[in-house]
């Protein structure tokens, strides 16, 4: 009795203990609603029978209607340029911006939290202005692409077809921007400066100390800032639904818009569930790597 | 000592039944939800049923627009509903097909201040399922062509166009790129509202949502590939909702645009120029005339507890049908009832063309799938003017879609 005492005051049964309220909110509120949203996905749920438990049980027709619809693939196709293009945007310029406010010049730090409102703003906020940039008639992009002499031709982001998804893409890297450059300038900071001062002694240039000593030392923090920039990118849905609500013709629409249209909009909740259920096994893969990445974590 | 237990037994019986009488005097309150503000006729109309003195008292909840059927719905199962609701006309047979709302039908023969035959055909046919009553139309709206009297003159066109082929000439003379102004402005938006401006073109063109790929319809769907082919509209009218793309018309960015009698107070602020409004261009001379109908329709929940009081509070808000407009400026369903003039000239002459338009105004459906059905439609619009695909082909599709739905 003692030795139980003790051992929840100061031992295994203390970290059970912490682990087990942890764990049980976490089952609670991440798990029970994952497996509901899974056993949704195999049944025919209305907005008359949402309340209930005991509903119809269709096995796969679910996932069989999903992909006899033509549009599902196009969909999922423009949700992994979607991905692929703001995690690239996103990283890159992120990543540009983070070494540029390392050099450490007079008021950098400040500059660089200035950078942070971007990631402060509500995403239907930032919809609506970019909404109103990128307008075709009057939209202040193409009056600019128009004075540099880059188009000739007002271009429709918004309506035509070619442009849509990338209208967005647009937006969301400007908005998840910030958000990259903050963690990766910790990666930064973390880096001792002894390692760079003695490259330079041994005679490496610039680009050979990035490429040998930066790189891989950011190796985790790239890691998790590309997991998580999944993470986010798949929840983007604010952006979609102010900019172009996935049209024209869906040619902007991705998954996770769609899965709102069809449960909200067509009230097939459990349509819209499936749709879910296939984004989760991405972003199970997405945490897989982030867990990862953290593991290797070097502490400097 | 006997006397006072006498007195003391009388003061407790008399009490007790005043208390009686005050529990069968207590007002009977009955549940509205709409989504009209304090000022809006709803509302409005609500408090003051609630302040007349007959033993019914209201308790008004406002609900977004997006809200009203997702809340209704939990409410109804879980047997929370409200007595009335407010809900937009598409959405009522979704209500009444599943017995959610109650058959009005018999309360409606025998009441004297609602007379079904006093209505629009396009409500009437909104609130029906199955030749049956399921609610009483709140007011109603359609859309019709408004026009730049002021570019028309400077263009040397006489009158509005009436036919499709008029319209497209006429788009066609007044466009005017290097001013940045557009022949027409519409809404071919993948939404509800894409749904409610295409529907007209294919009723006049005698389809219908039940056969979406005929000839006519392919041909409506041929002249707005046309109009944005052309860039007689702009190619934001594909992304663009109703109100914004009547925003531009304001601007005089565009020479007309196809919209509803709720822009008339907007416009008569904006718009710095003359302009009048015109019934819909029909497909060629003779043919019939079509419009959409929009706004929303009361209904009473089939598990409300004080049906009768909640029919009576309808047929007070009915009997308020004449104050709709000068008061709250929305346009009341029934035929029985005259506008009076406003006093101000552009709006009285609009009036008169949208009241004349809506007697050609169709009700969207009424089917329980309806948001399926126009999703599929939205989809034929946007694949057609996107060029994803042929007009005939996208409506091809779209009607399979339907048939698949409504079989």
């Amino acid at each position: 009795m003692r030795a139980l005492l003790a051992s929840l005051r100061d031992g295994r049964g203390f970290d059970i203990s912490l682990i087990s309220i942890t764990m049980t909110f976490l089952l609670l509120f991440c798990g029970v609603p994952l497996i509901y949203n899974a056993i949704m996905s195999f049944q025919e749920v209305d907005i008359f029978n949402l309340n209930t438990f005991i509903r119809p049980w269709v096995g796969f027709d679910n996932y069989r209607a999903l992909f006899a619809d033509a549009t599902t693939l196009p969909i999922f196709y423009n949700t992994l340029v979607f991905v692929f293009f703001s995690i690239a945007g996103q990283f890159l310029v992120g990543f540009a911006l983070a070494l540029f406010f390392s050099l450490k010049f007079s008021g950098s730090t400040y500059l660089r939290g200035l950078f942070l409102v971007s990631w402060v703003m509500p995403g239907l906020v930032v919809g609506a202005i970019w909404n109103w940039i990128l307008s075709g008639d009057f939209g202040i992009l193409n009056h600019v692409l128009k004075y540099i002499g880059v188009i000739s031709d007002n271009i429709f982001w918004r309506s035509d077809i070619h442009f849509s998804l990338w209208a967005v893409i647009i937006a969301n890297i400007w908005l998840g921007t910030a958000f990259n450059m903050i963690l990766l300038s910790v990666g930064l900071a973390a880096i001792p400066n002894d390692i760079y001062e003695a490259a330079q002694l041994d005679g490496a240039n610039a680009i050979q100390r990035f490429r040998t000593i930066t790189l891989p030392m950011m190796r985790a923090t790239i890691g998790a800032v590309v997991s998580l920039g999944l993470i986010f990118t798949l929840q983007q849905f604010d952006l979609f639904a102010a900019i172009t609500s996935g049209g024209p013709a869906n040619s902007s629409n991705v998954a996770q818009y769609r899965a709102w249209e069809m449960s909200f909009k067509e009230y097939d909740f459990a349509r819209g569930a499936t749709i879910s259920v296939l984004m989760i096994g991405v972003v199970m893969i997405a945490s897989i790597i982030y867990v990862r990445s953290t593991k290797q974590e070097i502490r400097g | 000592m006997g006397n006072i237990f006498k007195s003391f037994t009388a003061t407790v019986l008399l009490s007790s039944s005043i208390i009686a009488a005050n529990a069968m005097a207590e007002d009977v309150t009955i549940t509205i939800w709409s989504l009209d503000s304090d000022v809006q006729p709803a509302q409005v109309f609500a408090k003051e049923f609630s302040e007349l003195d007959n033993g019914i008292k209201v308790n008004y909840r406002r609900i977004q627009f997006d809200d009203v059927v997702s809340e209704s719905m939990r409410a109804f199962a879980t047997g929370k509903s409200p007595d009335i609701i407010a809900v937009d006309n598409p959405e009522h047979a979704l209500f009444s097909s599943r017995g959610a709302f109650l058959d009005i039908t018999d309360k409606v023969a025998a009441s004297s201040a609602i007379n079904a035959d006093n209505y629009f055909k396009g409500p009437l046919n909104s609130v029906s399922w199955e030749g049956k009553l399921y609610g009483v139309p709140k007011a109603t709206n359609t859309i019709a062509l408004y026009y730049n009297k002021d570019l028309f003159k400077k263009a040397g066109i006489a009158k509005a166009p009436g036919t499709w082929d008029e319209l497209l000439s006429a788009a066609r003379t007044l466009n005017d790129p290097s001013n940045n102004v557009y022949g027409l402005a519409f809404s071919a938006k993948a939404s509800e509202e894409g749904t409610f401006q295409f529907l007209p073109w294919a009723q006049m063109a005698g389809g219908s949502y039940k056969n979406i790929n005929q000839p006519g319809v392919v041909k409506a769907l041929d002249v707005w590939k046309t109009l944005l082919d052309e860039k007689l509209a702009s190619p934001d009218t594909l992304t663009r909702g109703q109100w914004d793309s009547t925003g531009t018309f304001n601007a005089g960015n565009a020479a007309m645009v196809i919209s509803g009698p709720w822009e008339l107070n907007r416009m008569i602020d904006e718009a710095k120029f003359d302009w009048g409004v015109s019934l819909l261009p029909v497909p060629k001379k003779g043919a019939q005339r079509s419009s959409a109908m929009g706004d929303f329709n009361y209904a009473i929940f089939s598990n409300s507890k004080h049906p009768d009081a909640a029919f009576k509070a309808l047929e007070y808000f009915a009997a308020q049908d004449h104050r709709l407009f000068p008061e709250f400026g929305q346009l009341p369903a029934r035929s029985d009832i005259t506008i009076p003039e406003t006093g101000i000239a552009l709006k009285d002459a609009a009036l008169k063309v949208f009241l004349e338009q809506l007697k050609y105004a169709q009700a969207r459906g009424p089917h329980p799938q309806w948001p399926k059905i126009s999703k599929a439609i939205q989809d034929a619009i946007q694949t057609a003017l996107t060029g994803g695909a042929t007009p005939k082909a996208a409506l091809d599709l779209a009607a399979t879609k339907i048939a698949a739905v409504i079989k």
